[in-house]
């Protein structure tokens, strides 16, 4: 009884691979909605219009680690002419440059997640020193390797 | 007798059409008496303008930080669809960069788009705007250059398509699309928005980028700061008016934020070419971005045009 559920199951896994490696359009895509809410949740605290703490800053500096730490694989040789991106052609013509914003990206969350602890910055100061080098690179990629809108 | 006075009336024909055609592509300069009032600049107050200016983001080295910002050697290319221009050597040497013009010829170059020879400018520098400024600050300006280092670097040739390749035709765009004064009319006083006016329209130049050209090139003022394709590259740059498509949701403080650290009001970073002009946005005095922001929130609403 167990067997053809598992085998369907296996064949399923087979076929129906993650969005992920199926897609990496909407995956990055999701990816760059995931650090965008998170920066609304950053700036957003470091603005005044929420109120600070620790857990917040911490799932915020958290959210733009994963991003930093898997975007990275999703921009492979061929999605640059998928109907459904919108992303720069510049990434393609310049990889090697492109994956060194990703690290410096990575190099900042890295930073960022490692002095907010396990309870997150403990106050907004702590958060803002935090989380400045990461918004940072936001710009720094930006300025080349985003199609002006 | 007759054959003789058609010879004649033809000579004069020509001489006068070419005296017309010579009027049309030989820039105008700055006369004697718009000169002679204007006293020594302060290169303090310079420096504002030259922020303000973003002469550094077309005149230093692309990836440029701190210090080296003021290096104005030039060299960056800006390829459109008339061709390549290379952006020139403006930093004080004597010979590569404009450490022998004196503010005579810097101050016909900034407002009337003309070389101390005597030739046209391209807009692609954009004294179309810079001839917005006062004299006064373009003086200050000057002090401030005057202070920068000199950079060795030739100045090399851009390289554009027939017919723009010919510079003495850039006079003839002159003669039919500068325009001076205001590129709105404003039916205010108030002296911050009046402000924001002269820094967006002047030395900001925001309009040589945010507002739709004309097949010739030619700023549609009809559409000021409506947002328009990019001169490099295939991107858009955005709509700055209140019209849709535009930056009608966003308040006052939400665009000196945004000029202050490059975040929009939902946390979008600046990008593209965007982010010297923000760097350069940040370095003003806090007012300065409030007044552009009341100018911005004060100019006629324009939907994006269609694309």
């Amino acid at each position: 009884m167990l067997k053809p559920l598992m085998t369907a199951f296996a064949f399923a896994m087979l076929t129906q691979p993650a969005l992920s490696a199926e897609d990496p359009v909407a995956t990055r895509k999701a990816l760059m909605q995931n650090n965008g809410a998170a920066a609304a949740l950053a700036g957003g605290m470091m603005k005044g219009e929420i109120a600070y703490s620790p857990a917040a800053g911490k799932a915020a500096i958290a959210a733009i680690n994963a991003t930093a730490v898997t975007m990275g694989d999703y921009f492979p040789g061929g999605s640059d002419t998928d109907p459904s991106t919108t992303a720069s052609p510049k990434i393609w013509e310049d990889m090697a440059g492109f994956q060194e914003e990703v690290a410096s990206l990575q190099a900042a969350t890295a930073a960022a997640l490692e002095v907010s602890g396990k309870a997150g910055p403990a106050d907004l100061a702590a958060f803002q020193e935090a989380m400045g080098p990461i918004l940072g690179t936001c710009r720094a990629c930006h300025e080349g390797y985003r199609v002006q809108k | 007798m007759a054959g003789i006075l058609r010879i004649f009336l033809a000579l004069v024909l020509v001489i006068g059409g070419g005296a017309a055609l010579y009027a049309a592509i030989t820039p105008d300069r700055l006369t004697q008496s718009e000169l002679q009032s204007i006293g020594e600049g302060d290169a303090v107050a310079g420096e504002t303008w030259f922020w303000a200016g973003g002469c550094s983001s077309c005149h230093a080295a692309e990836d440029a930080e701190g210090d080296d910002r003021l290096r104005l050697g030039g060299g960056r290319v800006l390829k459109t669809e008339f061709g390549d221009f290379v952006t020139p050597n403006i930093s004080m040497h004597a010979i590569d960069g404009i450490g022998a013009w004196d503010f005579t010829d810097f101050a016909n170059a900034m407002t009337h788009g003309v070389s101390p020879e005597g030739l046209p400018y391209y807009p692609a520098f954009p004294y179309t705007s810079y001839a917005r400024m006062d004299l006064a600050d373009i003086a200050d300006l000057w002090a401030w250059f005057r202070t920068l280092p000199e950079v060795a670097a030739k100045s090399a040739d851009h390289d554009l398509k027939f017919p723009f390749s010919v510079r003495r035709g850039v006079g003839i765009w002159q003669t039919a699309f500068f325009r001076e004064g205001p590129a709105v009319e404003l039916a205010t006083d108030d002296p911050l928005i009046k402000r924001g006016q002269y820094l967006v329209e002047g030395a900001g130049h925001c309009g040589e980028c945010h507002t739709p050209r004309n097949m010739a090139g030619a700023t549609d003022f009809s559409l000021w700061l409506a947002g328009a394709p990019a001169a490099e590259g295939d991107g858009i740059v955005p709509n700055i008016t209140g019209g849709s498509g535009g930056i009608g949701d966003w308040s006052e403080s939400d665009i000196a934020y945004y000029l202050e650290s490059g975040f929009t009001p939902d946390f979008d970073s600046v990008g593209g070419a965007m982010v010297e002009v923000q760097e350069n946005m940040a370095m003003l005095e806090p007012g300065d971005r409030e007044a552009v922001a009341a100018y911005l929130k004060t100019i006629p609403a324009h939907d994006s045009p269609a694309r």
